[in-house]
């Protein structure tokens, strides 16, 4: 049997041994692993994680609906790609963490009585959108990532505004543990020497009885450590071999690139298949430009090598050759500093036109790409022509172009 | 649920928000400033209900902490006391630790072992073998776990206890 840690019941505590217990109460649980300091150390981690996925996931959000005073830049070509693969590497590495520091606290869930005062009751009801919206952020993420949509909201708005939802109840949550988890957090600093000699003791006597603190959050790290080294395969090439839950590997789809829309999905088929295909330059230009696939290929051709960063967390570098979008707008006789919105054929989504703003229009590496590894287009990746730009969301990549509106 | 014995221990947070009986000094100004940021998203919800589905996304919100504290943790718990008393204590640590591992990686791999996501038309989506990666992950778990409690039986070997 186990002897209980030597901490001296508070006096209220035997006290409250009311008639009227529940069966099941904070006191039936026996494992020394629900303990603050391990609550501390999971808490501390996971809030890193959760500020590190709401920076990157706001930042995701103004790229693609840019207010007024934000503005995106076209470099460096590859920020988009870390800043998103982050996003989701660090939901996927949170999942392990969540769920220990639920099972560390999970005693508290059944405190007796269930509020004790205002102070409690308001720390306890703030917890409902935080372990609620924790849960949801991280189940909705995953399902996400593999295309699995078992409800009729759309994700990312939901995704977006729960997003707010769960970082109010996380800032609550840490107004409240604030005190205990600094207290956690100092006294290992301090007492190192003496911390070292009675938890060394603790940790071997524990260790007979299972897992020792230590342990518990070593097989939490461990346990994030492998979920990362198994999916960041989808974006880290080298690591594609592990990758052995990655949604996407980085050379498998049409010319070895990855498709997120395919034609069929976009119902662009036809119209992209249609001799009579134009693309249209107009909107405040001083002359108005339609070009067939052939005239687009006896204009000036330039090669950029770029990644394709989907929001999802994939991506993958190709290289591409079509004609730039500065060149057109020049052509077409576009003020200078001036920005664009690219239209595709596809009739219908929320992606079915991006912007290009000032900078990214003027970029020497944003193009109207018709070939992908030195072949046309496959249709899934936007044959006859799509647009493909330096540190742009993968959606915002737009395919099947048709139509640019200067502004 | 008496056979889960109790400890005279109390939880780790039941004196009070933050352990100490007193709420701190951050605690109000955080509930004002964290509710107003709920708030925020609430209102979000509220606001683009055609495409949030307010009452479906608030039944996956509540469902979710619902379903993990009704049904999920009283698994963990009851799979947790069973290892505890089944597993010699020698395994007990490494064994626990593979428990672990192998159940969060097994419940991360569900929609792309069960590739619910997966079309006709897109074969770049979910492209591997997902049951199989699943199988040689928790295979390299549990060997693991076996290596640890061979180098424990190792060691206590070498060292007899006095």
């Amino acid at each position: 049997m186990r002897t209980p840690p030597g901490e001296p019941v508070p006096a209220s505590e035997s006290v409250r041994r009311a008639p009227l217990r529940p069966p099941v109460t904070s006191e039936s649980f026996a494992s020394p692993l629900h303990d603050r300091r391990a609550a501390a150390w999971l808490g501390l981690s996971l809030g890193i994680a959760f500020t590190t996925c709401f920076a990157t996931g706001l930042l995701s959000h103004v790229i693609q609906h840019p207010p007024g005073w934000f503005s995106w830049p076209s470099r460096p070509a590859g920020l988009y790609r870390i800043t998103q693969g982050l996003h989701v590497a660090t939901g996927i590495a949170a999942i392990p963490l969540l769920l220990t520091k639920l099972w560390v606290v999970y005693p508290s869930f059944w405190t007796w009585p269930p509020v004790r005062s205002a102070t409690h009751a308001v720390d306890r009801i703030s917890l409902v959108p935080l372990v609620g919206g924790s849960l949801f952020m991280l189940f909705s993420g995953v399902a996400n990532i593999a295309h699995w949509y078992p409800w009729h909201f759309s994700f990312p708005v939901t995704h977006f505004w729960v997003a707010w939802i769960t970082i109010g109840g996380l800032v609550t949550h840490i107004g409240a543990k604030l005190p205990v988890t600094a207290d956690v957090l100092r006294r290992r600093g301090r007492g190192a020497g003496v911390e070292a000699g009675s938890g060394g003791r603790s940790e071997s006597a524990a260790a007979g009885d299972g897992l020792s603190r230590r342990g518990l959050l070593g097989a939490a790290f461990a346990a994030s450590g492998v979920l990362t080294l198994v999916t960041l395969g989808q974006t880290v090439r080298r690591l594609d071999r592990l990758g052995l839950l990655a949604p996407r590997r980085p050379r498998t789809g049409p010319q070895g690139l990855p498709v997120n829309k395919t034609a069929i999905g976009a119902r662009v088929i036809a119209a992209a298949n249609d001799p009579a295909f134009r693309l249209v330059v107009g909107g405040q230009v001083r002359r108005r430009l339609s070009l067939s696939v052939d005239d687009l290929r006896a204009l000036p051709q330039h090669e950029a090598t770029l990644p394709i960063s989907c929001v999802e967390g994939w991506s993958s570098t190709a290289t591409w050759r079509g004609v730039r979008v500065r060149d057109l707008l020049e052509m077409a006789g576009a003020r200078a500093g001036a920005t664009v919105r690219v239209e595709s054929l596809q009739k219908r989504g929320g992606y079915r036109a991006s912007t290009l703003n000032e900078q990214h229009a003027a970029d020497v590496d944003t193009l109207l790409a018709l070939d992908l590894f030195d072949q046309p287009l496959h249709i899934d990746h936007g044959f006859p022509v799509r647009l493909i730009g330096p540190n742009r969301p993968g959606v915002m990549q737009t395919k099947w172009v048709t139509r640019l509106v200067v502004r | 649920m008496t056979t889960l014995h109790s400890t005279t221990r109390g939880p780790p947070e039941s004196d009070g928000p933050d352990g100490h009986g007193s709420p701190g000094r951050l605690f109000w100004p955080a509930v004002a400033l964290g509710w107003a940021v709920t708030a925020v998203g609430v209102w979000g919800m509220i606001s683009d209900a055609a495409r949030t589905q307010p009452g479906e996304s608030a039944r996956f919100v509540l469902g979710a902490a619902a379903v993990h504290d009704l049904l999920l943790a009283p698994v963990v718990v009851l799979v947790g006391w069973a290892l505890a008393r089944a597993v010699p204590a020698r395994a007990r640590g490494p064994v626990q630790a593979a428990v672990m591992v192998s159940a969060v990686v097994a419940l991360f791999s569900l929609p792309f072992v069960r590739g619910y996501g997966r079309g006709p038309t897109n074969p770049s989506l979910l492209p591997r073998n997902y049951g199989a990666g699943l199988a040689v992950i928790v295979a390299v778990v549990w060997v693991t776990a076996a290596l640890a409690i061979t180098l424990r039986w190792w060691k206590a070997r070498a060292r007899p206890q006095p």
